[in-house]
């Protein structure tokens, strides 16, 4: 039989330049791209369809035996199958983006060796939301506490961190096609995966959740592939010299917009809902992972060729230590919003939580501890009563201004366009400045439902159980006593409001020459 | 205690619009992942535009109107897994015929289908699945739900999978029988008179039509009840066994598979936009037979020049004309049924 090295030569040749119609890219790039460059994949049709099969037999085969029969979804810890509820949602639609980026990229990069790689990826990342959507379900049919894994798909929308995982997952396809690839390939998929399936399929085992280790390795399987692909993507793309400074910014802001939500999500996945089970933090792991393996070698190894560190790493750094443990804070204050419970942090877990963060309990101890009497619903308070003034969401990540901590946040409140836009950080200010128009009519959390009572929220936004009254969320995981109800809801007279509304004085941004914003007071 | 939920809790997905009593496993895993302008994921419109300013998704992405495009099924009800698994199959089954017979190629096979129908013919067929993958995939980022993208992308590998089929074969042909050469089949594409009105078909369909919605009637409901039809599979797939060429008969058999299926989602898509209860109806039965309208005939001129083809093989009993008529009249009684028959 032929060779598997004349038949991709071969395939390749199958690639033409259209001459009878002028061929305008559907999806036009800034970057210069080489007509030839090497193929990561080299992956036929024929093998790949007989690989992936092997693969989702083994997946399949498992969900369809052993976890249907032993039922293990019932019996895994009731607090981490919470975070499960969670993330799944969210990160389906991550997948969902990527397949939308590699039909963007097949049109765009007319590079014959890379569109079979691009075509490849379409199918798995279709495979990974499939899988991940598969597990979503057999959760919703198995776990003791199906509630959430029912409708997470349907009320993410209105959930405060879902949208601003919604805004990060955007950035693989709503934007130039190269720079979808960098956020896709070159940071989603070389310095995020492992912590994703790698990280927390070890907190899930331990957790006595065996449904989600097989959905997460099996993806993680092909992700090799995919961030060889944005290898490629990025060697043709640095092959053009001119194409080095807005690679640069594309490349820094791409970092940014994935650590900006991911890194929180991870850490309170890991360190919260993983119940301290691990004997490591995820700041460890993000260190090993993203800032010397991907930072240190990937890119390190690709500066000889220009590029640099992304310009925000060294804040980035600076926001790890506490971001996860603000964004837990956060996520448990405003709990009667969300489509998850919170698990009670136990004394032990407070203990992990020391060890592993030395100084996490003068910080953060309070707060978990009257946090763990307020969930008796007889307390008739919630923790969003006690802020005297709520964060402002960032119109650029969407989430809150907290970080890295409530008390020491770098928010700053600017107005631009006849609206006032707060921003967390000096990097989401920054990124927002260099293209404004991405943000025109766009409407933040509580810029949407200002004005409208919590409990009106949680009613017209599905987030009752079957029984029309209890809530889905709950500030714990008890079953059958201390479970909140709209009556209870009711007595607490809450309203949502946007911070931004009392804000009287916001310095202005204005047009720049280079269509950039810049504080009018800056401007010479 | 203030008040347990007693109600059982539905053990579901409790926000798709099932077909049946509960949501079948196509639709758990595909539905409600693509934002919509206006639904759960996009309540506020609230996220990221593209540098240009324009949002995700847009409905001036198709001229056509549907007030839930959700509402598509795909009737083969295809995800990943049974996809990836049935194609699987496919090629398993190509690949060991192929193997079964490589050592009798040179002498089962007649020496003119050889040379003129699979050395000169079939293997520029590749550059046709390879244009309409291209076209087919990029047009995919703007269609307006999860369930018609799942279509569109396996559609958009159906047509890899042939093009890579047919050049597996002709390398195992240039291997086992002295003599043959396809390695001609790119210029052939490129220049030869024969294939010009093809590839400039192929062409418009795939990188000049910017309405998703217009691909997939193009491609299904003209290019391949008639090219694809009078091209390859009546013409290699019918006579190829006459002329000791099993692995073609195979590989065809395959394709008029997918085929079929891929007509018949684009008929369910056509009957979704043209429902009695779409409020554009009517509109969108005009558009679609203007696109009929504007493919099929040019369908018909790019496979014109293959009657010489038909022509070269004394086992051709029915002539190239008549072959046609029959793709035509077959194409005009679906389009008709779905009723937007626009061709005069």
């Amino acid at each position: 039989m032929p060779s598997l090295v004349s038949a991709h030569d071969r395939v390749k040749s199958v690639e033409w330049t259209p001459t009878y119609v002028d061929h305008q890219p559907r999806y036009p790039t800034r970057y210069k791209l080489p007509k030839k460059t090497k193929d990561p994949f080299r992956t036929l049709v024929r093998e790949y369809l007989t690989m992936e099969q092997e693969k989702d037999d083994r997946l399949y085969g498992g969900f369809e035996d052993v976890l249907s029969r032993t039922a293990p979804a019932a019996e895994a810890d009731l607090g981490w199958l919470e975070g499960i509820k969670l993330a799944l949602p969210i990160v389906a639609y991550g997948e969902y983006g990527a397949e939308k980026c590699q039909s963007m990229l097949v049109d765009t990069v007319d590079n014959a060796e890379l569109r079979a790689g691009y075509l490849a990826q379409a199918m798995d990342e279709r495979r990974h939301l499939n899988q991940e959507m598969y597990l979503l379900r057999h959760f919703a049919k198995h776990a003791a506490e199906p509630c959430g894994f029912d409708r997470g798909m349907q009320v993410r929308g209105d959930n405060i961190f879902a949208r601003a995982g919604r805004v990060c997952f955007d950035n693989f396809y709503v934007n130039d096609p190269i720079e979808c690839a960098l956020s896709l390939q070159v940071v989603a998929e070389t310095a995020y995966t492992n912590p994703l399936f790698i990280a927390l399929t070890r907190v899930a085992a331990l957790n006595g959740d065996h449904a989600t280790p097989g959905v997460f390795l099996s993806i993680q399987s092909d992700e090799a592939r995919h961030s060889a692909n944005g290898y490629a993507t990025l060697a043709a793309v640095l092959s053009e010299p001119d194409n080095l400074p807005m690679l640069q910014v594309d490349f820094d802001r791409s970092f940014w917009r994935l650590h900006v939500f991911m890194d929180p999500l991870m850490s309170v996945l890991f360190d919260y809902f993983g119940r301290g089970r691990m004997d490591t933090s995820y700041n460890k792991l993000w260190e090993e992972w993203v800032a010397d393996d991907w930072v240190g070698n990937y890119i390190g190894s690709l500066e000889p060729f220009g590029l640099q560190v992304p310009k925000y790493f060294g804040h980035a750094v600076e926001r790890m230590k506490w971001s996860g443990h603000t964004a837990a804070m956060v996520a448990a204050a405003s709990w009667p919003l969300h489509y998850w419970r919170w698990p009670t942090v136990t004394p032990q877990h407070m203990e992990w939580l020391e060890n592993s963060y030395p100084g996490w309990y003068e910080t953060y101890g309070q707060f978990w501890e009257a946090f763990n009497l307020l969930e008796d619903p007889n307390m008739e308070m919630i923790p969003l009563q006690g802020l005297s003034e709520r964060p402002y969401f960032c119109r650029t990540c969407a989430l809150p201004c907290v970080f890295p901590k409530i008390d020491e946040a770098t928010t700053r409140v600017r107005s631009y366009d006849g609206r006032k836009h707060a921003f967390c950080s000096a990097p989401c200010e920054e990124i927002f400045c260099q293209q404004p128009e991405r943000y025109e009519g766009t409407m933040l959390w509580d810029e949407v439902w200002d004005g409208v009572g919590l409990e009106e929220f949680i009613v017209t936004r599905n987030l009752l159980r079957e029984d029309g009254r209890t809530l889905v969320a709950q500030p714990h995981t008890k079953q059958g006593e201390h479970l909140w109800t709209i009556d209870d809801v009711k007595r607490l007279n809450f309203e949502i409001s946007n911070p931004l509304n009392n804000v009287t004085e916001a310095p202005e941004l204005v047009k720049q020459a280079d269509g950039t914003l810049a504080r009018a007071e800056a401007t010479p | 205690m203030s008040g347990a939920s007693a109600a059982k809790p539905p053990r579901d997905f409790s926000y798709i619009n099932a077909r049946r009593k509960r949501p079948s496993e196509y639709e758990a895993v595909n539905l409600h992942i693509q934002p919509k302008l206006g639904n759960w994921w996009d309540n506020g419109n609230s996220y990221l535009r593209t540098p240009e300013g324009r949002e995700a998704f847009s409905e001036d992405s198709s001229r056509l109107r549907h007030p839930d495009w959700y509402d598509f099924r795909d009737p083969s009800a295809l995800w990943q897994r049974p996809y990836m698994r049935m194609q699987a199959e496919q090629e398993r089954a190509i690949e060991r015929l192929t193997e079964d017979v490589a050592d009798s190629l040179a002498t089962d096979i007649d020496p003119t289908w050889l040379i003129e129908i699979v050395q000169n013919h079939y293997a520029v067929w590749s550059f046709v699945e390879y244009g309409l993958f291209r076209g087919m995939f990029s047009a995919s980022r703007e269609a307006l739900s999860d369930t018609v993208v799942a279509s569109m992308l396996f559609e958009t590998f159906d047509r890899v999978r042939h093009s890579q089929d047919i050049v597996h074969y002709m390398l195992a042909l240039e291997e086992n029988v002295p003599g043959f050469d396809a390695t001609g089949a790119k210029e052939a594409w490129l220049e030869s008179p024969r294939y010009q009105p093809l590839r400039r078909l192929v062409e418009e369909i795939s990188f000049g039509v910017c309405d998703w919605g217009e691909t997939v009637v193009a491609v299904n409901l003209c290019f391949d009840p008639i090219a694809t039809e009078v091209g390859v599979l009546r013409l290699i797939g019918a006579l190829g066994p006459i002329h000791g060429d099993v692995v073609s008969k195979l590989i065809l058999n395959s394709v008029a598979r997918d085929r079929r299926r891929e007509r018949a989602w684009t008929e369910e898509f056509v009957r979704m936009v043209t429902g009695p209860d779409v409020p554009a109806a009517a509109a969108n039965r005009a558009i679609v037979a203007e696109w009929i309208d504007r493919w099929t005939p040019r369908a018909v001129e790019a496979v014109a020049p293959l009657a010489e083809l038909y022509e070269c093989l004394p086992a051709a009993k029915v002539p190239f004309g008549e072959v046609l008529a029959v793709a035509i009249v077959h194409q005009r009684q679906v389009v008709a049924a779905l009723g937007v028959d626009g061709v005069g």
